[in-house]
């Protein structure tokens, strides 16, 4: 495996991150024979997969292949639906997050979610990034000032909104109101950060920035993101997951992925046969 | 982000301080939030149950008085306490037929004009108007018809019809009798101005789901807006306008206020529809106070019984029809 | 082209199209004509009457001059508790529909009934009302009149605040969730604030819906010629008042009623357009 890092950027031009191998590297969560039903029908079959502690990790696939179902899981964010359920284990930190009896709210405090779309609560900037961590904090005035600074500084959305934070958060641009959801996420301190598609509603220059954004992150906290986009999967992540069908076909470094697949379906993804 | 407690890093029977403090708050607060909502709900279940136990407690003893003769006999006194509903039954049916006769062939072509004809910019603002109509309180309507809408009939109208139709045989003996200005017809003409509403915003709503595929293809056939309409509009929503039209009957049937002053309180049933008579709502809403006896009161709560049936049954229908509709159009 | 405007099978469906379309100008002209006469007449004949002594003095006893006052007093009484019952429990039953039990058996059933409730005979919640207070408490009351309107306001605070709530898109739901927000928190503090102004409109519209409502009125409040606050006691509203002044043989009773409803409709409509301009904005 490691044969292909020094010669990938040199054959894939777009990978920005040379390959890695997994040994040694702290698995943050380890999903195992998991499956996913709506209903009767199953979306996902057998995922056995790790997200290792301070990378990105990005699942692509052409749509319906249940990469965002995957994400969802990983929040429990399907259970906000009726008649939609998970089997199998997914490990985080030790613990089975599917289990019953875990406590979903806390679980999502931990595993933040940023959406395709942005979504700024109805109410001002500051509140916007201040309401999640009301939630579990007591905080002084001057301590909470701080604390939204810091998440608006981590999303690097501070000096654009520092002298309107009283404005509403829906009166931002596309792109800024993205930020704002980062940093609405950053603030409650999660470990995991979950990205679905988050600049598919974003023109270029708004992607650019959030591309920006993630590769910093990951110093922080363990990413994933969901995209359509293979060029951005391949900019910002270090492990690529390509999915078809509700099956995991290949999971590989994403210099390696890339430039050297093994499969014949991610071959034929990646070189843009179909999608 | 360093700063976060390692120790709180534990799934859910965390034993760590603060978070579990709050988190059992929060999911008690929850839990009674959930409690509260499906309370309410419940409640309105409760609601219109009590309504039926109500009113069937209350029939009780005219019930058990005159048995079900109470609905096929037409004698209405007081003073002899002898009840029968026949009468505000009749009443009740021919205003909100009269009422319909008008008001759903005039209701669905103002649709027609609001979906089809009506040029964008004047679309918002008559569509408020007509919903304006329909916001005009129902005692409006009464105060209106009495003073000013029954006489101009009893002055134009109504000799007019007995002019005209007394002397053609079968119609004589409905437009019969001196003109009293207020009857049977006056109620339904104002029922039919009040229901007109209910049924044009219902039919231009369901006008407006029709898929404009269809119609492009009807057009692009070469009908004319009529025979779109006509043809294509009319047959695909069918379903969601009798719902409509059904919706409106409810209201007709159930209308007191704009009746009670029209409609002379006159427990007779007669062929003319020039004459006075009554309908459940009216006769409950004028004898209701001045019921003295049990029995009597009773035989009005049997009447807002028997209107409640009528109407649960009328309503039930108009939902399942429009739910149809929604159905048809969700796929 | 010239032989086909005479084909003489075109030339009647266009004469038939030409009678469709004035038939439906003239409907909607017949419409909106009543409108006009309707207003035009309630303005004329209210008009008159309206003065301070409306509002100052209260209703006269026949052949004297007088206001409105104590029936003004009671039906805003009346409606305030009437409001105050009603929307906290259809607000909670419409998210109980929207938010929890979306497609679940419960919501069904109470959308089914609720729309029943929405449309049923007012009369015959009067009667209910008489029922079980009215009759057991022994004398009409007040709080028997607002309970019979908040019955009313109920089904039409539940069916706007369910449609609204409906109307706030999932993925606000889900970006509240994924910071951790409980299910409660995230209904109270984004769901009903991203629908506040639809639920504002359905209170309103409940608001207009009650203030014109009479029958339910009759034998629950019953009237009272006299001022009184005492919500234990027969209480006079404006529109029985009406009632009871346009059917009667005295000329300044019906100048009275007519005043009355001229203020009742200006209500109703000026809370209809308002509610409709809180809802349009968006």
């Amino acid at each position: 495996m490691d044969t292909a890092t020094q010669t990938a950027p040199a054959t894939n031009p777009m990978v920005r991150h040379a390959a890695i191998g997994t040994e040694g590297l702290p698995e943050k969560v380890t999903i195992r024979n998991l499956e996913f039903f709506y209903g009767e029908s199953r979306a996902l079959k057998g995922i056995t997969l790790s997200l290792y502690a301070n990378k990105t990790t990005a699942f692509i696939g052409p749509s319906g292949c249940g990469k965002s179902t995957l994400l969802r899981i990983l929040n429990r964010m399907y259970d906000l639906y009726p008649g939609q359920r998970a089997t199998g284990d997914v490990m985080f930190d030790g613990d089975n997050l599917l289990a019953p009896g875990v406590d979903i709210n806390l679980l999502r405090a931990r595993i933040g979610m940023v959406f395709q779309k942005p979504t700024p609560f109805p109410m001002s900037i500051y509140e916007n990034v201040a309401f999640g961590i009301r939630l579990y904090e007591k905080l002084p005035r001057a301590e909470m000032d701080a604390r939204v600074e810091q998440s608006l500084r981590r999303a690097a959305l501070w000096d654009e909104v520092k002298d309107k934070l009283g404005a509403s958060g829906l009166s931002l641009s596309g792109g800024q109101q993205q930020r704002l959801c980062i940093a609405r996420t950053v603030a409650v301190k999660p470990e995991v950060i979950l990205f679905d598609e988050p600049c598919s509603a974003l023109d270029p220059i708004s992607t650019a920035k959030i591309e920006e954004l993630i590769d910093e992150m990951k110093k922080d906290y363990t990413i994933v993101i969901v995209t359509h986009n293979m060029q951005q999967a391949a900019r910002v992540s270090d492990f690529t997951a390509f999915m078809y069908l509700g099956e995991l076909i290949e999971f590989d470094a994403t210099a390696n992925l890339f430039t050297t697949p093994k499969d014949k379906r991610t071959q034929a993804y990646i070189t843009g046969r179909f999608g | 982000m360093s700063e976060v407690a390692l120790n709180d890093r534990a799934l859910g029977t965390t034993k760590s301080t603060s978070r579990a403090a709050v988190l059992q708050r929060l999911r008690l607060t929850d839990n009674i939030f959930l409690g509260l909502t499906r309370g309410a709900a419940l409640l309105v279940l409760a609601i219109l149950s009590g309504v039926i136990l109500a009113l069937v407690i209350g029939s009780l003893p005219a019930l058990k008085t005159f048995g079900f003769a109470f609905v096929y006999t037409e004698v209405w006194n007081p003073v002899t306490e002898q009840f029968g509903a026949l009468a505000p039954i009749y009443g009740t049916v021919v205003t909100s037929v009269i009422a319909m006769l008008i008001a759903v062939p005039v209701g669905i072509m103002v649709a027609f004009f609001l979906t089809e004809l009506c040029p964008k910019m004047l679309r918002r603002p008559i569509a408020i108007a007509i919903e304006l109509l329909a916001g005009i309180p129902s005692i409006i309507y009464g105060i209106w018809g009495l003073f000013v809408f029954a006489p101009f009939l009893q002055k134009y109208v109504q000799p007019f019809l007995i002019d005209t139709f007394g002397n053609v045989p079968g119609l004589s003996s409905v437009f019969e009798g001196p003109p009293y200005g207020i009857g049977i017809l006056t109620a339904g003409l104002i029922l039919a101005i009040m229901v007109l509403p209910f049924i044009t915003a219902i039919s231009r709503d369901v006008f407006d789901a029709v898929p404009p595929v269809l119609k492009e293809a009807a057009y692009g056939l070469g009908c004319t807006k009529w025979e779109v309409f006509r043809n294509v509009i009319l047959p695909y929503t069918r379903v969601g306008v009798i719902g409509g039209v059904m919706l409106g009957l409810g209201r007709a049937l159930g209308e007191t206020m704009a009746v009670t002053f029209v409609i002379g309180n006159a427990h007779k049933i007669s062929a003319s529809i020039l004459q006075p008579g009554t309908t459940i709502s009216a006769a409950i809403a004028n004898e209701f106070t001045e019921a003295v006896s049990d029995l009597y009161t009773s035989s009005l709560t049997a009447l807002g019984l028997i209107l409640f049936v009528i109407t649960f049954f009328v309503l039930a229908a108009a939902r399942y029809m429009l739910l149809r509709l929604q159905k048809q159009g969700g796929k | 082209m010239a032989s086909f405007a005479s084909n003489p099978l075109y030339a009647r469906r266009r004469r038939a199209d030409v009678v469709a379309k004035t038939l439906a100008y003239a409907a909607t002209a017949f419409g909106l004509g009543w409108l006009v006469l309707i207003l035009g007449i309630l303005l004329y004949n209210g008009i008159g009457g309206l003065s301070l002594d409306v509002f100052t003095h209260d209703t006269p006893p026949p052949g004297s001059d007088g206001g409105l006052q104590n029936a003004i007093v009671g039906s805003l009484m009346m409606t305030i508790l009437a409001v105050v019952i009603g929307t906290p429990i259809g607000i909670l039953a419409g998210t109980y529909m929207a938010e929890y039990g979306r497609h679940g058996r419960l919501s069904q059933i109470v959308r089914f009934i609720n729309d029943i409730l929405l449309s049923a005979p007012s009369i015959v919640v009067g009667l209910f009302v008489y029922q079980i207070m009215v009759a057991p408490m022994g004398h009409f009351s007040g709080y028997a009149g607002a309970v019979s309107l908040a019955v009313l306001v109920i089904p039409v605070v539940v069916r706007t605040t369910e449609d609204m709530l409906n109307l706030v898109p999932d993925t606000m739901r889900e970006a509240a969730a994924s910071i951790g927000l409980p299910r409660a928190h995230l209904i109270v503090r984004i769901a009903y604030r991203a629908a506040s102004a639809g639920i504002v409109t359905g209170v309103l519209l409940a608001i207009a819906r009650v203030s014109g409502e009479t029958a339910p009125l009759l034998f629950t409040a019953l009237n009272n010629q006299f001022f009184s606050v005492n919500m234990n006691a027969p209480m006079p509203s404006l529109p029985v008042v009406i009632f009871q002044f346009a059917l009667s043989p005295y000329e300044e009773w019906q100048r009275l009623a007519w005043t009355g409803a001229l203020l009742i409709t200006v209500t109703v409509l000026v809370l209809s357009i308002l509610a409709r301009s809180l809802t349009a904005r968006k």
